[in-house]
């Protein structure tokens, strides 16, 4: 027997191989089970393989599948061995795709109209109990095709859930009905994707749809559910419905209260948590608690995770969570396919918590995004990372996924180590003492002179950062603000600066001892720059760290790439590893200066563009390296959202935008003020002799304005040529 | 006459940044007159508000002010009904910025008859962005960002693109890639492509057969793809959305409704494009094939040509001569022309136009078997299709940041012109168009380059209010020659009246260049520099006399940077 499923994300695979297991160890039924993730468009060989499994398959399941171009191959494919499948079971696709669904004598082709394949018999609504048909006009929305999609909250999608059996009670299980009762039976299993349901989904549509003897004893199972919305933890024995049950238990389990300043508030799919394909959440949720951070890990209410947040993570308005880390790569108001990112971002304001998005790779293998140079895949980059994105999302990183050849996603340990780190570092600014904070402000050079310090689009740096550096004082930060924004410049460029070559005065001098102590990347970066110290920023045998120290905040001075004068690196196609001086500034930051956040001023700087994935970096990429543990703000000119999502997603910074400088109309000026002048008495005067004399003047007046060399926007004109 | 006129105008209502942001502080309040002039003139459907030179122009009966537009660059009656409307626009403005919304409504209603329905919207979003100019949250916001708080997401963009960018402060987003193009991007591209392919028409007598197109993350984030609508039409296609509402797909526009031929695209694509619209660069390559592929004359499909005579002479496949999106190696950005032009150190203008290659050399798409290709280094492919370019075109969509502004535009755009001119023998070519411009300019880059000289560069409501900023207001005028600069290594742009004109303005004028060395002396020897090296390259032909000039400014600058050590 075969049956083939396709599907998306990373929850089915585990239980579908159960199931196989399973079944044929009881009913020796000689099953194979071929499954293929849908997730993004497939290859030649995949689909290679996905044809031979439809042409082997009795019975095909299609869940999930929303991309177009997949879709446009599948339809043929499931039309080809029609004869040979004897039933077809699509659930939540698009509308082409549902009006596939066949089995026993239900075809939603011809009962929901469209496009079926037999154009003739006009789909007649099915008869039977009012609550059958209620059932049934909601497969009919499932299967047309619709310009608008209604927005259905996840609260109905659940009632549906919940009420579903019960309804099913209701079909009779005889004729027509019968195998619209059995589509049912299906669907209300997968939407308890137990390991135990999608076993007996599979036993179902066998039993009913491939005559076998084996079979004919086996009962109808019924379905095992789960509570739709909850809170989950890996060493709990079951869901909790409540947050008073959940903190009963963890509290007694850790010995110490639920705070909410302490607690990381998780959003879970429901999915991999019913389905127990969860060993990625709880490597994570075990790292945080690691760093002694608590969690609330809650089942995302996907189409509206608001309703999750104001069940388990609010009570009265006021938080119980700190940080909220979203794990469901949707979202937050919206779900999969659409966003409200306005009401999502209305939510968190009020809530002022942050929001993270993280990612599991679901639609690419570990292995895969290791060895790839572009990091996340495009859909995943598109819908796990640009989309939550637009709700303020910050920190996309990756954190586990698909293991080659795995059922089941796994956590990444390091990441996860990493990214729980990064949390507890947010949490040290939430909750430390503003005085006892060390933040370190960064200013650019480039071209790299003297005279470019503090180069930034649109922004006078140091004016801008002087007016911070008095705002920092005035929260209490520990900070000696310099008199002025020119004291502060000065006072940056100044000192023993010249001696060393550098463009700003010198904060410390790191000795190469030290720098490999500290640093683990320097043999990285000697293949690339030879031995350190090198010759960039470095003096003497040791690195110079650029900058000056003012009480608790540093500000200083990012080297450039380093390659700008030397062509020989220029005309390499891909550059290599930041130099000895830039990691060196980082790695000072980070061990020696102790810095709680970095703040760059301004667009842009050059670190989030070192070598290293696109999107989803890994350990080996630079920027990630470079940023480390530390929390990264990032000033960055409203009117460029392209370079600073760049340093978004691969610096992990939280973008504070600032306005561009005022504009106005270029107007006239000097001469051109004058032929202004010329042409409007030109215009205005009748006198032809007047007009002569003007036209000579002007004549002149544009020549010395070098205005005759002038090709002329769109359309020629004949009295320009005269000019 | 009237196309001196026009050109003046051109220059005169061109709006430049007249100074710097400090983070943290609102922005003086006289100068927002012409901002929100410039925001009204535009039609703002989600304000429900027309756009006010429209409504006046309705409103005293005249043709339609887009009309007048065109007109008046050759009928001196439409010349003067325009400057009307454009009198009333800015005294409704200026009487709006002095009693408010009410009074303008009123004015505009007694003198040009624009209802207050009409008006009201239009003065209500102009009332709410000046209201949130006045206050400014940036220093809250980072407070706020330092105390590990959520910091809201906002659009990225100007003012007068997208006002709802106020307030700054926020946590800038870029666009879901699948979303790109949308439809009124699409829309808008067709219009900028047919103005395009007519001007370059009218002037080389022909069509483009090839055409390199620039493209960046910051239009397309701002317009919703309209730099990848326009790749689109050229080759004549248009995008399909799938049931996720995604465009993954492209369908054929048939030629007879096309009424032109397919142009062949060769895109160099940014890698920020690349990085963020990893799905519409899949997009992109699929149209190509699409199109490659058509059954269609040779003479009416220029792509299918190329490709199919490249496949007859290179005897490779359908996937190598059909290679046309380009960008940098996977992780690398950039194409280092502008590093190599700032350091000086490049020998020949060839040299640049090879980096660029480079750089750039690696294509992206899907093979003909559905493999992801992630950045496969591709040098011959990208000859071949540079070596057949016409025309270099890039989209421009805001006056905010002009090609002189950045490094940027100049390492792409006039990278790829010399690349083109090494390969086809002959320079393309080159053309800008200026999207926000109400009626969809192209213009040629040298026009670029005089617009932005006279404009910015040597404007003093330009060049003070950089200076006004001190320190970093020289650096901001040195940036602009340097940049100016990059487009004659790269393209050969440049007047020489426009460097003629700079050194009279900073460098001979004594007085100047005195503020210039006591404010940032590092930036002025730059910028003496500069000169310097565009005489010695043989860029700008000028008399001994001033030559000599500059020469001994720049040894002063020396000494004196020297004694400061």
């Amino acid at each position: 027997m075969n049956v083939t499923v396709l599907y998306i994300g990373s929850s089915l695979l585990a239980p579908l191989r159960q199931a196989e297991r399973e079944l044929n160890a009881e009913y020796e039924l000689g099953l194979r089970i071929a499954a293929h993730n849908f997730g993004a468009a497939l290859s030649e060989e995949v689909w290679r393989e996905v044809e031979g499994d439809l042409g082997r398959a009795d019975v095909v399941f299609v869940i999930h599948v929303m991309d177009g171009e997949n879709a446009a191959r599948l339809l043929p494919a499931l039309e080809k061995y029609r004869a040979r499948h004897r039933a077809v079971i699509v659930i939540n696709c698009m509308p082409e795709l549902m009006r596939r669904t066949r089995l026993g004598r239900v075809d939603f082709g011809q009962m929901f109209g469209g496009k079926g394949r037999s154009e003739g018999e006009t789909g007649k609504p099915v008869r039977g109990k009012s609550l059958a048909r209620s059932v049934a006009a909601w497969m009919g929305e499932q299967a047309r095709a619709h310009r608008e999609k209604k927005r259905r909250s996840h609260t109905t999608y659940l009632k549906l859930v919940e009420r579903m059996p019960a309804l099913l009670k209701l079909v009779p299980g005889a004729g027509k009905l019968r195998d619209l009762k059995n589509y049912l039976a299906l669907f209300c299993y997968f939407l308890q994707p137990t390991p135990a349901n999608i076993r007996s989904m599979i036993l179902h549509a066998l039993k009913e749809y491939v005559p076998d003897v084996r079979l004919a004893n086996v009962k109808a199972v019924p379905f095992e559910t789960m509570p739709a919305v909850a809170l989950y933890h890996p060493d709990a024995p079951a869901l909790f419905e409540t947050y008073e049950a959940y903190r009963k238990w963890y509290e007694k389990r850790s010995k110490q209260r639920l705070e909410a300043e302490q607690t990381i508030g998780l959003l879970l799919m429901r999915p991999q948590i019913v389905s127990r394909t969860r060993r990625h959440y709880d490597g994570l949720i075990r790292a945080i608690e690691a760093e002694g951070l608590a969690v609330l890990p809650a089942l995302s209410t996907l189409m509206d995770n608001r309703e999750a947040c104001e069940k388990f993570f609010l009570k009265d308005q006021t938080s119980r969570v700190s940080q909220i880390v979203s794990l469901t790569g949707f979202s937050f108001v919206g779900g999969p396919a659409m966003n409200d990112s306005e009401a999502a971002a209305q939510f968190l304001k009020e809530l002022k918590k942050p929001l993270r998005s993280c990612v599991s790779l679901d639609m690419q293998t570990i292995e895969d995004w290791r060895a790839s140079g572009t990091g996340l895949n495009p859909v995943q980059a598109g819908m796990q990372v640009a989309i939550p994105e637009l709700d303020g999302a910050t920190e996309a990183f990756v954190y586990g996924g698909m293991p080659a050849g795995g059922a089941e996603p796994v956590p990444l340990e390091d990441r996860c180590l990493r990214l729980a780190r990064r949390l507890k570092r947010w949490h040290r600014l939430q909750t430390a003492p503003r005085a006892s904070l060390k933040l370190a402000l960064l200013l650019f050079c480039f071209p790299p002179n003297k005279g470019n310090v503090g180069t930034a689009a649109d922004l006078d740096v140091f004016p801008s950062v002087w007016e911070i550096l008095g705002r920092l004082k005035a929260e209490g930060y520990e900070v000696e603000v310099p008199s002025s924004a020119d004291a502060l410049r000065e006072l940056l460029l100044g000192g023993d600066s010249e001696k060393y070559g550098a463009t700003a005065r010198i904060a410390y001098r790191m000795g190469t001892d030290e720098y490999r102590r500290l640093c683990p990347f320097v043999e990285e970066i000697e293949a690339e720059w030879g031995t350190a110290p090198g010759k960039i920023n470095s003096f003497g045998g040791e690195l110079l760290v650029q900058g000056i120290q003012l009480g608790n905040v540093f500000i200083g001075v990012q080297p450039t790439f380093g390659y700008e004068g030397d062509p020989m690196r220029l005309m390499m196609a891909r550059s290599g590893a930041p130099h000895h001086g830039f990691m060196a500034l980082y790695t000072y930051l980070e061990k020696i200066f102790g810095a709680d956040a970095l703040v760059h001023v301004g667009t842009h700087g050059a670190l989030e563009f070192m070598p290293g994935k696109q999107v989803g970096l890994s350990d080996s990429c630079w920027p990630d390296r470079l940023i480390g543990e530390l929390p990264h703000l990032y000033l960055y000119s409203v009117n460029n959202p392209s370079e600073g999502s760049i340093a978004k997603r691969r610096s992990y910074a939280e973008l504070v935008s600032y306005l561009t400088p005022p504009i106005e109309r270029a107007g006239v000026y000097k001469d051109l003020a004058s032929l202004k002048e010329l042409l409007a008495a030109y215009r205005q005067t009748a006198d032809e002799r007047e007009r002569e004399q003007l036209f000579g003047v002007i004549e002149e007046t544009a020549r010395a304005l070098n205005f005759q060399d002038d090709a002329h926007a769109n359309a020629p004109s004949p009295a320009y040529t005269r000019l | 006459m009237l196309a001196l006129t026009e050109q003046l105008l051109e220059i005169e209502q061109r709006l430049i940044p007249t100074g710097l942001h400090v983070f943290g502080r609102a922005p003086e309040e006289p100068a927002q007159a012409d901002m929100l002039r410039m925001v009204a003139s535009f039609d703002r459907p989600e304000a429900g508000a027309r756009s006010l030179p429209e409504l006046v122009a309705e409103g005293l009966a005249l043709q339609p002010y887009s009309q007048l537009l065109d007109a008046s660059r050759n009928d001196e009656q439409a010349l003067r009904e325009r400057e009307r409307v454009d009198e009333m626009v800015a005294q409704a403005i200026e009487l709006f910025l002095r009693a408010g919304t009410r009074a303008a409504c009123e004015w505009l209603q007694r003198e040009a008859r624009v209802s207050t329905d009409d008006s009201g919207p239009v003065f209500m979003l102009l009332e709410k962005i000046h209201a949130e100019l006045k206050v400014n949250q940036e220093a809250d916001a980072l407070v706020r960002a330092l105390r590990g708080e959520y910091i809201e997401p906002g659009p990225g963009a100007d003012i007068v693109q997208n006002p709802a960018i106020l307030p700054t402060g926020r946590n800038t987003h870029a666009i879901n890639p699948y979303a790109v193009p949308s439809e009124i991007a699409f829309t808008r591209a067709e219009r900028v492509v047919n103005t395009l392919l007519d001007r370059h028409r009218a002037e080389h007598g022909r069509w483009p057969r090839s055409m390199a197109l620039v493209l960046w993350g910051l239009d397309n984030i701002k317009t919703q793809g309209e730099g990848v609508a326009q790749a689109l039409w050229l080759m004549g296609v248009r995008p399909v959305r799938d049931a996720m509402n995604r465009a993954t797909d492209v369908e054929v526009i048939p030629l007879e409704k096309l009424k032109r031929p397919r142009i062949d695209v060769v895109m160099t694509v940014s890698g920020i494009f690349r990085d963020l619209f990893g799905a519409t660069m899949g997009l992109l390559d699929k149209a190509v094939r699409v199109v490659a592929a058509l059954d269609e004359p040779a003479e009416l499909n220029y792509l299918r040509s190329h490709v199919a005579e490249q496949m007859h002479t290179d005897d490779c496949s359908f996937d190598e001569a059909s290679t046309r999106v380009f960008s940098n190696a996977p992780g690398n950005y950039g194409t280092n022309v502008n590093f190599m032009v700032m350091d000086s150190q490049w020998e020949n203008s060839a040299t640049l136009g090879e980096l660029f290659v480079t750089r750039k050399c690696f294509a992206y798409g899907r093979d003909a078997r559905g493999h992801m290709i992630e950045g496969r280094e591709a040098r011959l492919a990208m000859d071949r299709a540079l070596s057949r370019v016409e025309a270099a075109y890039q989209n421009i969509d805001t006056f905010e940041i002009g090609i002189t502004d950045v490094d940027h535009y100049f390492e792409y755009l006039g990278g790829v012109t010399r690349a083109v001119e090494e390969r086809a023998q002959v320079r393309p070519a080159v053309y800008l168009s200026d999207t926000l411009s109400p009626d969809g300019k192209v213009r040629s880059l040298e026009e670029t380059v005089r617009l932005e000289t006279r404009a910015k560069t040597l404007n003093p409501k330009w060049y003070e209010g950089m200076l006004r900023h001190g320190y970093r207001g020289v650096a901001e005028i040195e940036n602009h020659v340097a940049n100016t600069f990059g487009w004659s290594a790269t393209a050969d742009a440049v007047d020489d009246w426009v460097y003629t004109e700079v050194a009279k303005t900073f460098v001979l004028d004594e007085e100047m260049m005195n503020r210039l060395r006591s404010l940032n002396p590092h930036s002025a020897r730059s910028l003496v520099a500069r000169l310097l090296e565009a005489e010695g390259r043989g860029f700008w032909q000028v008399d001994d006399e001033m030559l000599n000039r500059l020469r001994e400014t720049f040894a002063g600058l020396e000494d004196q940077l020297e004694g400061l050590t």
